[in-house]
């Protein structure tokens, strides 16, 4: 396995130097979700979650500031349940991470008990804890940087060696960007990221190596069968349709949304106490226990209207607020009935770009906190027209046991029963393409595209004897430029002085069996074979922050001098 | 007069380089300078495969092939095929021929041979190179916007 570079070298403690031991590290796996997380490794013979030193598998994601020194959700416990509500912890950090100002998600994470300023300019937020009356400012990269020193230190207790390779799920909605900013937390926290795994390609992965199970005991035809995975927790609604036999599982399409347990939770708090916003609203010390004690409630009233059909809530809130009330399950399914028909998009969707009928599905996988939800399970099992879901898993465990056998598996470890003859073949989750025609997205490597990937696509020039252009590339799949996501630009020169439309650009985009991403740009003027100038060649992403008006400004600066066009195909 | 760019990344990696180099190189189509295995060549299989041993085929040279899986087979089969084009070659021969209509134009294309009959010729020629992963080769007067 080719080791990636790091893009910040700075902050690595890590260096290629120490990979000279001749025993290959079994990299562990690690499921930050946005609410919960865990770590799973191979222990040579099968999939072991880690326990914390409190005995627990599953673990809050949050840091506390309260003290000199940060802690997490991994080594400490609260003393009460409304110390992580009361705006000295951090948490919700993977709503966070690389975004910008601008972005809805930020805005929803406004109304959490610790600061989150926007200046809705697009660059990246301002959060901050409150300790001893002050807000102390941080950085979602640094607070997730926090949290993993803690896993690592929990890891290399239970494991008895130092650990460095880590597979981390992310969110199928996660940008380059984003995934840039796991990354350098990783760094920061002295681990080396092996592979980022979408959460449901390593529910997949769970489920071939399942497969492979039953294959093996009834000597079945092997095969292929075609499943969904839905997955949904606090933050995040992922859907991957994959086809799976002997092992190997193909991943046919991705779709996901920043929509999850605590969107159900704040439209339920905003349900219960309309005042909420005003209320709340410029985190006045004097309601932040008001806050914690709701958020408290709510939480607990959806967990149990899993299971019962009514629940009684009776809290008070201070301040001379009350709140009484029975709830029934139905006013919870009403009052997210925006969330319910979203992720019904999703899978809809997902089907849809899969090109795979409900009829051809052999499983149905729920995994994640939400999926106990019963209107979830109803969604699913009606679209798919389906009586029964996949029972073989654990829906909290499933993703981080997935990230395990991928660590195993990347880390070149083979296992005597086959356990770990596994393959999972991704695909792309969002397409990538380049700004032309205008303020046109052009993309050229489509959304799920299987990886390792190359495309290229040729452009021209719009303008007479022009000599420059602009290489802007965004990932996304919105018809509107401005709402994917930038991942970086640079100018092409060096264009003969030639006509319009005669001088071939051809963009190249590449992406490696480490997910990396270069784009690649060369200049041919027909008749010629060799490129004109030497080739560009650019790792992306190249913006090192969420800066969202640099497009703008380039826009500003430069409108349609350097602009390009996509060269017509003729029929 | 048919010009195509494309880039190619080489050479194989040596498994201890933090990170290998693609470097750009510019071939030109006109006249074939590598031709390709036939898909079925490259999925090593018979003409007459059907559509799961298709698959079977697919998934298993995907497990010889696929940079993830290279370390299953490391004995078996050299680390050249870490870069991943192997397997993208691979890939992109089982997209023709799991799509029934593309492998039947496919099948055309090969029945014919290439560069009989230019009507015929250049349409399925293009999709020959579109599903190698090549760009359609094309003439560059024709593609200009007017």
């Amino acid at each position: 396995m080719s080791q990636q570079a790091y893009t910040v070298a700075s902050d690595s403690e890590t260096t290629g130097g120490e990979k000279s031991s001749s025993f290959p590290e079994i990299a562990i796996g690690v499921d930050i979700g946005t609410s919960q997380c865990s770590v799973a490794v191979w222990n040579g013979s099968e999939v072991e979650l880690l326990k914390n030193i409190r005995n627990q598998k599953i673990m809050q994601s949050y840091v506390s500031f309260k003290d000199e020194v940060p802690t997490g959700g991994v080594s400490s416990e609260p003393t009460h349940e409304h110390e992580i509500l009361s705006g000295s912890a951090i948490f919700n950090m993977k709503r966070l991470i690389g975004r910008v100002d601008t972005d809805p998600v930020v805005h929803a994470t406004k109304s959490l008990p610790f600061l989150v300023q926007t200046l809705d300019i697009g660059v990246r937020p301002f959060i901050a804890a409150l300790v001893s009356n002050a807000w102390r400012s941080t950085t979602p990269e640094e607070v997730l940087a926090i949290f993993l020193v803690e896993l690592r230190a929990m890891a290399e207790f239970q494991l008895r060696r130092p650990v460095q390779n880590v597979v981390l799920t992310i969110p199928v909605s996660f940008s380059r960007f984003q995934l840039s900013r796991i990354e350098r937390a990783c760094a920061m926290a002295g681990l080396h990221v092996l592979r980022l795994m979408p959460e449901p390609t390593a529910v997949a992965l769970l489920y071939a190596q399942q497969q492979q199970h039953t294959v093996h005991e009834n000597m079945g035809s092997g095969s292929e069968k075609m499943s969904l995975i839905f997955n949904m927790g606090a933050g995040y609604c992922d859907v991957a349709v994959c086809a799976t036999a002997g092992g190997v599982s193909q991943i046919k399409a991705l779709s996901g949304a920043a929509i999850g347990g605590e969107d159900l939770l704040q439209n339920l708090m905003r349900h219960l106490l309309p005042e909420y916003d005003s209320i709340f609203s410029g985190h006045r010390l004097d309601v932040s226990k008001s806050m914690a004690a709701l958020r408290v409630a709510t939480q607990n009233a959806i967990h149990m209207l899993s299971s019962q059909t009514s629940f009684d809530i009776d809290v008070d809130l201070g301040n001379g607020i009350r709140l009484t009330k029975i709830l029934d399950r139905k006013e919870f399914e009403d009052v997210n009935t925006i969330v319910f028909d979203q992720c019904e998009d999703l899978v809809r969707q997902c089907l849809n770009d899969a090109k795979v009928e409900v009829d051809d599905l052999s499983d149905i996988i729920l995994v994640g906190g939400c999926s106990l939800i019963p209107r979830v399970r109803d969604l699913i099992k009606s679209i798919c027209k389906r009586e029964k879901l996949y029972e073989g898993m654990n829906p909290l465990e499933a993703a981080v046991r997935g990230a395990a056998l991928e660590g195993a598996v990347a880390s070149g470890i083979s296992d005597p029963f086959g356990n770990l003859d596994l393959l999972t073949i991704q695909a792309t989750p969002l397409s990538i393409g380049i700004q032309a025609s205008g303020n046109n997205f052009i993309p050229i490597i489509t959304k799920n595209t299987t990886v390792p990937a190359r495309k290229d696509l040729v452009f021209t020039t719009v303008h007479d004897n022009q000599t420059e252009s602009l290489i802007v590339v965004y990932e996304g799949d919105e018809t509107n430029i401005q709402k994917n996501h930038l991942l970086g630009y640079f100018k092409l020169s060096g264009i003969p002085p030639l006509p319009k439309g005669v001088p071939e650009i051809n963009v190249c985009m590449d992406i490696d069996a480490s997910n990396v991403l270069r784009v690649l740009v060369g200049i041919v003027i027909p008749g010629n074979q060799q490129p004109v100038t030497p080739i560009m060649e650019v790792r992306m992403p190249t913006i090192d922050d969420g800066h969202g008006w640099c497009a703008e400004a380039l826009n500003r600066t430069y409108g349609s001098t350097m602009d390009l066009i996509t060269v017509q195909k003729k029929a | 007069m048919m010009q195509t760019l494309s880039f190619a990344c080489n050479p194989p990696t040596p498994l201890n380089h933090h990170q290998f180099r693609c470097r750009a190189a510019v071939q030109s189509l006109s006249p074939p300078t590598r031709n390709p295995a036939s898909l079925y060549e490259v999925l090593r299989i018979k003409r007459s495969a059907s559509s799961i041993e298709i698959k079977t085929a697919y998934r298993s040279l995907a497990k010889l092939y696929h940079p993830d899986a290279t370390s299953l087979s490391s004995s078996s089969s050299s680390s050249s095929s870490s870069d991943g084009r192997n397997f993208m070659e691979i890939h992109n021969a089982y997209e023709t021929l799991s799509d029934p209509a593309a492998r039947a134009l496919y099948d055309l294309s090969l029945g014919f041979g290439i560069g009989i009959g230019i009507g015929i010729g250049i349409e399925v020629g293009d999709q020959f190179c579109y599903s190698v992963g090549r760009r359609p080769t094309r003439r560059w007067e024709t593609d200009q916007c007017w």
